[in-house]
């Protein structure tokens, strides 16, 4: 990564650039460094004050210490990474300067922007991906340790409060590390390429939306040192009251998660409906922006609803505010509720952008236009606004409302028509196809075979009876890990092979990488396939032992998530050998048509010399009458190789 | 969903069905559709093969329906999945342009097909109809108590991490095993003392939550005489995965020798309510 990038990026003009000012003492470390101190002073002082075992009255003490230990830590970071630098000088009347900005920008400054509170939306899609991939590797080494100990029956490596605390932070690290796989790193490094713009439309506010991401990964992992959570990450009350304090911790890492997302989807709704190129009319868009833009609107709407319930259960922990304490007049349902209208739309702010990178390049290796590209975008419209519309299927087994069991099973069912558009599409623009069989094509059609696995078992899980069974046991683990592994991951690992070379300027390495492709598919099926039959048979989920009828299936699961590893580790093997030693890519690789093959790889600050004209959709294969862009903003397109110039004419 | 297939290719409906199949376009047709249909018949054999080795043994009419509309979805879904996966089969087959450095040349540029487009959302329509009516008429059949015989009403208690069961209309006896009679509904009254609990009986296909503070019901009626399982199935702290216990379904005379042995008398009301909360409408 850093060779590639100082060549390109260490520009003649390093040296003039003298903005910046105190911002270029700031970076990760600092920001580190700033934490850590404000969070260590600040537990001190509360453990002072508030931490008294002989005294009833502050039972809560230890909870309001770490509440603000955590907190001091998030401000202190981003204090230190300079994060307020800017507000700060513009409350004292003292204005960025040009230099400033351009320095922010990150421009002439090598691999040391990565590490700095930088507003190049190229540079945040970068950090998202790292952030994003690490986040994964330690979720992948918490489900290797789980599934090493489900490996026989009994006691075995540890016991339950162990394996709970593994269980709750496997999940919460997985569905951050998800939600941020895609839109992270291409709604912020393609997206804006995409429309044709040269940054996002608030470039300060995509930095602080990476770098209030940043400090939470620290905080799920300090979850572990104060006692874990016994809850799974549903985190429901009240369990949830009697948690060691690691569930303080863990409600803050989710608050901070949902401003950090918060932020991001603001930023990249208000560019794609505002930035996009002159001509690019919403027809005219790409799929994989009207899903960014769709799943920004999903998150907007419903990760609060997670932040609301997380700063209840802090108060009910803290301040014996009883929200949820059904001993006091709270109500567990009410949280339950909260964290479901958060926790379906969720799985699909998982799901529409690894599907809708799925859709963007199914044309590209099928060499034909996207098929019925309305009814694509009338899909994922679709999923988007039935997706708040089913959270009570998760419910169906409380007790709660029971009268509500019809409508939420019919809502849940008619789920199923825009996924069933989804796949019209895909094997509309397959059928009669010249099907260039490159890797990111092999994890489409992986995709196909593990979504419609976990697609079709969710219609059982969508039936009341079939539910009451169902839910709770394995059947339900097996089933959205066929939908968020196998399909939004096998798709996010797609977007990374397709998009590599934009990124980085070097082509992916597509030996080791299919090798991957093939031992993760292989691995994936048999651990949740034995899963899918555990869960038949009766075995619950989340649970630390089991009876020793359910071995065999246990042994296949934990053999089945070690090939996954062993994929994985391909993958990364692949992705960072690609990344420092990879062939030189050129502009435009797959002969694709959207904007960001036009410009180099990796693209300069700003992008485009001149802004794009959009006049046509970017699926013109096989039709020389359409054409996506005849100005496409750069002054020559002498690197894009020949053969693609043969096809668009 | 041989229909779909038929309409896939643009449409030109002028000449009739016998025709059109015998051009390239029409073998291709042809080709997919058998795939197709060997691909639905695969998986039919495998819906048919794999409750056989999974489920537990059926002891109630409510597990009787689950199994039947398990089996049900999976006959209806084997279609949808075969046209998915064999025409993702047949492209890998026969347009397969090979993984060369440069792109190959370009497919035909087909951009949609409105007849299939309303084919398809009509055809998924009406499969989402079905599958819903389907479990209506299952949901309305499991949840509503068969008017032929008295039903017996059970407390449920749940706590971490033991389940303990109260018989208040069999002289108030308590046990922490559930026996049921054969052949006789039972409504559970289901609650817990701290956290969330879970009541799940696999072999019965019931499960309902057991809420601190609330009653929550669910009822079924067993069919089969022998030994099942109670968990708890939701996450609940600690020792989650101990909180089992077994259950057994006896002849009715047995029950009543159950019950007077364990001190009850078969019949007596003594009104138990471990909350002191009336059971939700």
């Amino acid at each position: 990564m850093a060779d590639t990038e100082i060549v390109s990026h260490g520009t003649a003009h390093a040296e003039e650039s003298n903005g910046g000012g105190i911002m270029r003492r700031l970076n990760m470390w600092t920001g580190i460094v700033v934490g850590v101190i404000a969070a260590v002073v600040v537990y001190v002082i509360a453990a002072k004050l508030l931490v008294n075992p002989d005294n009833e009255d502050m039972a809560q003490g230890p909870d309001q210490a770490v509440i603000a230990a955590e907190v001091a830590w998030v401000i202190g970071f981003l204090v230190g990474v300079g994060a307020f630098v800017a507000p700060f000088r513009w409350l004292m009347g003292k204005d960025q300067t040009h230099d400033d900005e351009m320095f922010l920008a990150g421009k002439g400054q090598g691999v040391g922007r990565y590490l700095r509170f930088t507003t190049d939306h190229k540079v945040v899609g970068v950090q998202y991906l790292v952030l994003a991939m690490t986040t994964f590797g330690v979720g992948g080494i918490l489900a290797l340790t789980i599934r090493t100990k489900l490996a026989t029956p009994g006691e075995g490596l540890f016991g339950g409060q162990i394996y709970n605390g593994l269980v709750g932070m496997h999940g919460i690290i997985m569905i951050v590390s998800t939600i941020i796989m895609v839109v992270g790193p291409w709604g912020n490094f393609i997206m804006p390429i995409m429309i044709g713009a040269r940054d996002m439309a608030f470039p300060r506010l995509n930095a602080l939306s990476f770098w209030t991401l940043f400090p939470v990964v620290p905080i799920f992992l300090s979850v572990a040192f104060l006692g874990g959570i016994p809850t799974g990450w549903v985190a429901y009350a009240p369990l949830s009251d009697q948690a060691p304090p690691g569930m303080d911790a863990f409600a803050v890492g989710i608050i901070m998660f949902v401003i950090s997302s918060g932020i991001g989807a603001v930023n990249l709704i208000v560019t794609a409906t505002t930035m996009r190129a002159h001509g690019m009319t919403w027809n005219r868009t790409p799929i994989f922006v009207l899903g960014v833009t769709a799943t920004s609107v999903l998150g907007l709407i419903a990760l609060p609803c997670f932040e609301v319930g997380m700063i209840e259960t802090l108060l009910d922990r803290s301040q014996a505010a009883s929200f949820f304490v059904p001993e006091q007049g709270g109500s567990q349902w009410l949280y339950a509720n909260l964290f479901w209208i958060m926790g379906h739309p969720e799985v699909y702010v998982i799901l529409i952008p690894a599907v809708a990178a799925i859709l963007e390049m199914t044309p590209v290796f099928s060499r034909k236009p996207l098929f019925g590209a309305r009814v694509a975008a009338m899909g994922i419209v679709s999923l988007v606004a039935l997706s708040v519309l089913v959270w009570a299927h998760h419910m169906f087994v409380s007790g709660w409302a029971p009268t509500l069991a019809g409508p939420f099973m019919l809502t849940t069912e008619l789920i199923s028509i825009p996924t069933g558009m989804i796949f019209l599409v895909l094997i509309g623009t397959i059928w009669r196809g010249k099907i260039w069989t490159r890797l990111p094509m092999l994890f489409v059609y992986g995709f196909l075979w593990n979504f419609m696995i976990g697609g079709i078992t969710g219609i059982f899980l969508s039936d009341v009876p079939a539910d009451n069974e169902l839910h709770g046991a394995l059947f339900v683990t097996a089933h959205f890990h066929y939908t968020l592994l196998g399909g939004a991951m096998i798709g996010a690992m797609a977007a990374i092979v397709y998009w590599f070379s934009k990124m980085t300027g070097r082509m992916f390495d597509e030996r080791v990488g299919t090798w991957s492709f093939y031992t993760i598919m292989v691995g994936f099926n048999v651990t949740f396939m034995a899963m899918f039959f555990n869960g038949l048979s009766g075995m619950p989920r989340r649970v630390a032992d089991y009876d020793p009828q359910y071995l065999i299936g246990n042994m296949i699961s934990t053999a089945g998530a070690y090939v996954i590893g062993i994929g994985m580790l391909l993958f990364l093997y692949a992705t960072v050998s690609s990344w420092r030693h990879g062939p030189i890519a050129s502009a435009n690789p797959w002969g694709a048509k959207t904007l960001e093959w036009y410009v180099p790889s990796p693209p300069p600050l700003e992008n485009f010399e001149h802004l794009p004209v959009v006049t046509g959709d970017a699926y013109g294969y096989g039709d020389p009458t359409s054409v996506h862009t005849s100005h496409p903003g750069v002054p020559s397109v002498a690197s894009v190789p020949a053969h693609t110039e043969g096809n668009a004419s | 969903m041989s229909n779909d297939i038929e309409e896939l290719p643009e449409a030109s409906s002028q000449p009739p069905l016998s025709e059109r199949l015998k051009t390239p376009e029409g073998k291709t047709i042809i080709k997919v559709a058998t795939v197709v249909s060997v691909l639905t018949v695969l998986l039919l054999i495998f819906c048919i093969w794999w409750p056989l080795i999974s489920l537990p043994p059926t002891m109630s009419d409510t597990e009787r329906e689950v199994k039947n509309t398990l089996l049900i979805f999976s006959i209806a879904s084997a279609p949808v999945m075969a046209l998915v996966w064999g025409i993702a089969y047949y492209s890998l087959r026969h347009w397969n342009a090979g993984s060369g450095d440069t792109p190959p040349e370009d497919g035909p540029a087909i951009r949609d097909n409105n007849r299939l487009t309303i084919a398809w959302v009509v055809g998924s329509s009406l499969l989402t109809a079905f599958l819903l009516i389907w479990g209506l008429a299952a949901l309305t059949s499991t949840t509503t108590l068969p008017t032929d015989a008295k039903p017996l009403t059970i407390n449920v208690v749940g706590q971490q991490w033991l389940w303990s069961f109260q018989y208040p209309e069999d002289g108030g006896i308590t046990s922490n095993d559930l026996i049921l009679p054969k052949d006789r509904p039972v409504i559970f009254n289901v609650t817990s003392t701290d956290v969330i609990h879970s009541f799940w009986i696999p072999e019965m296909g019931i499960k309902i939550d057991a809420n601190p503070r609330v009653t929550t019901n669910t009822l079924t009626t067993p069919t089969e005489l022998g030994m099942f399982n109670v968990r708890c199935a939701e996450l609940c702290g600690l020792n989650h995965s101990y909180m089992e216990t077994t259950g057994r379904v006896v002849n009715p005379a047995d029950f009543e020798q159950w019950v007077k042995d364990k001190g009850g008398s078969p019949g007596v009301l003594v009104p138990l309510d471990v909350n002191k909360i009336e059971p939700k409408e």
